[in-house]
């Protein structure tokens, strides 16, 4: 089986190899890499101060969009969080039940404990399910606008749910 | 069975580039006084032949993969650090969320950082910052009670 591919495969190459074989002699290598030229274009930019398009300020927004740049948000967001507790257990004196226990002694609102709970969880459920979607994307799924469109539906209902739910945990 | 009807499929098509490492991209030009040639006369072309390719690497690519791969991981580690806390999937959490996120901030950098010097200023920062998480995170998970137990410890306080 897999030597029937091999010839498959080599028979492919060796066909297309005799039909390119006479023209490598005009071939010119490319000078820059396509690094190189992104650069040079955001320094002549920047160097020339010229202005930019608007396009966020005037693009109709979309829910993909809007979903899109929340997903980054949240994303940020929640690595910020990460970020600052770490820190905060390198740099603070006393260990972790500690500090809980102080938080718990505070008196407070009737609902500040569930808000606070599903505060903190809907960040973390929304980038989750947004990031099932996008691994769904990247597998080559769903792109067509009316998939998108709906997957975005079913993100979204499934964070508010997941959310109130591990809220009420 | 199947893929090979695939393999096939995609020689008759004539997508042989895809079995080039080199990008070839040909303009057929009509035949002046060579009507018996029966072979495509191309004109210039621009060609990226393996040997010049220094910047043919396949390091762009495998980072891609990777990001995705490290996303799914961390996914399958979540019912895992719940059904079963412990200093085993506190370790790797620490690792993957960490690694996760730099990856992640990378992406942000790379798409709203211009220019060399601020790129690598930044992408140095980031790097402190992700080192920093990481030793904070395995400390905690060392010298307190672990990220498993300190969200289970959070979330322990019950709605009156």
């Amino acid at each position: 089986m897999a030597l029937l591919l091999r010839t498959v495969a080599r028979q492919g190459l060796y066909s297309s190899r005799s039909q390119f074989g006479l023209v490598y002699r005009h071939a010119a290598p490319m000078g820059t890499t396509a690094k190189e030229e992104m650069s040079k274009f955001w320094a002549k930019n920047t160097r020339l101060n010229r202005p930019v398009s608007p396009h966020i300020s005037i693009y109709r927004w979309s829910i993909p969009m809007m979903m899109s740049i929340i997903h980054r948000g949240t994303g940020v967001g929640l690595s910020g969080g990460i970020s600052a507790f770490a820190v905060a257990a390198l740099v603070l004196p006393e260990n972790y039940p500690h500090y809980l226990d102080l938080i718990h002694s505070m008196s407070y609102g009737p609902h500040f404990l569930a808000f606070s709970k599903i505060a903190l969880a809907f960040p973390m459920v929304y980038h989750t399910f947004n990031g099932i979607r996008h691994l769904i994307w990247d597998v080559g799924k769903g792109f067509k606008v009316p998939e998108v469109n709906r997957s975005g539906y079913v993100v979204i209902a499934l964070t508010v749910l997941t959310s109130v739910a591990l809220a009420a945990m | 069975m199947a893929a090979l009807t695939r393999i096939s499929a995609v020689c008759h098509r004539g997508v042989r580039p895809l079995l080039f490492r080199s990008s070839l991209l040909i303009r057929p030009v009509a035949a002046q006084k060579d009507q018996d040639s029966p072979y495509l006369i191309s004109a210039k072309i621009h060609a990226t032949p393996s040997d010049y390719a220094a910047s043919g690497s396949k390091a762009a690519s495998l980072h891609w993969t990777g990001e995705r791969v490290l996303s799914a991981v961390l996914l399958g580690m979540m019912p895992v650090a719940y059904c079963y806390p412990g200093p085993a999937i506190d370790y790797s959490l620490a690792a993957a969320l960490t690694l996760h996120g730099h990856w992640g901030l990378g992406q942000v950098l790379t798409d709203y950082v211009h220019g060399d010097s601020k790129v690598k200023m930044a992408k140095a920062g980031l790097f402190v910052l992700s080192t920093v998480t990481f030793a904070g995170l395995c400390y905690f998970n060392y010298h307190d009670v672990g990220i498993c137990k300190a969200v289970a410890l959070l979330w322990s306080k019950q709605l009156d």
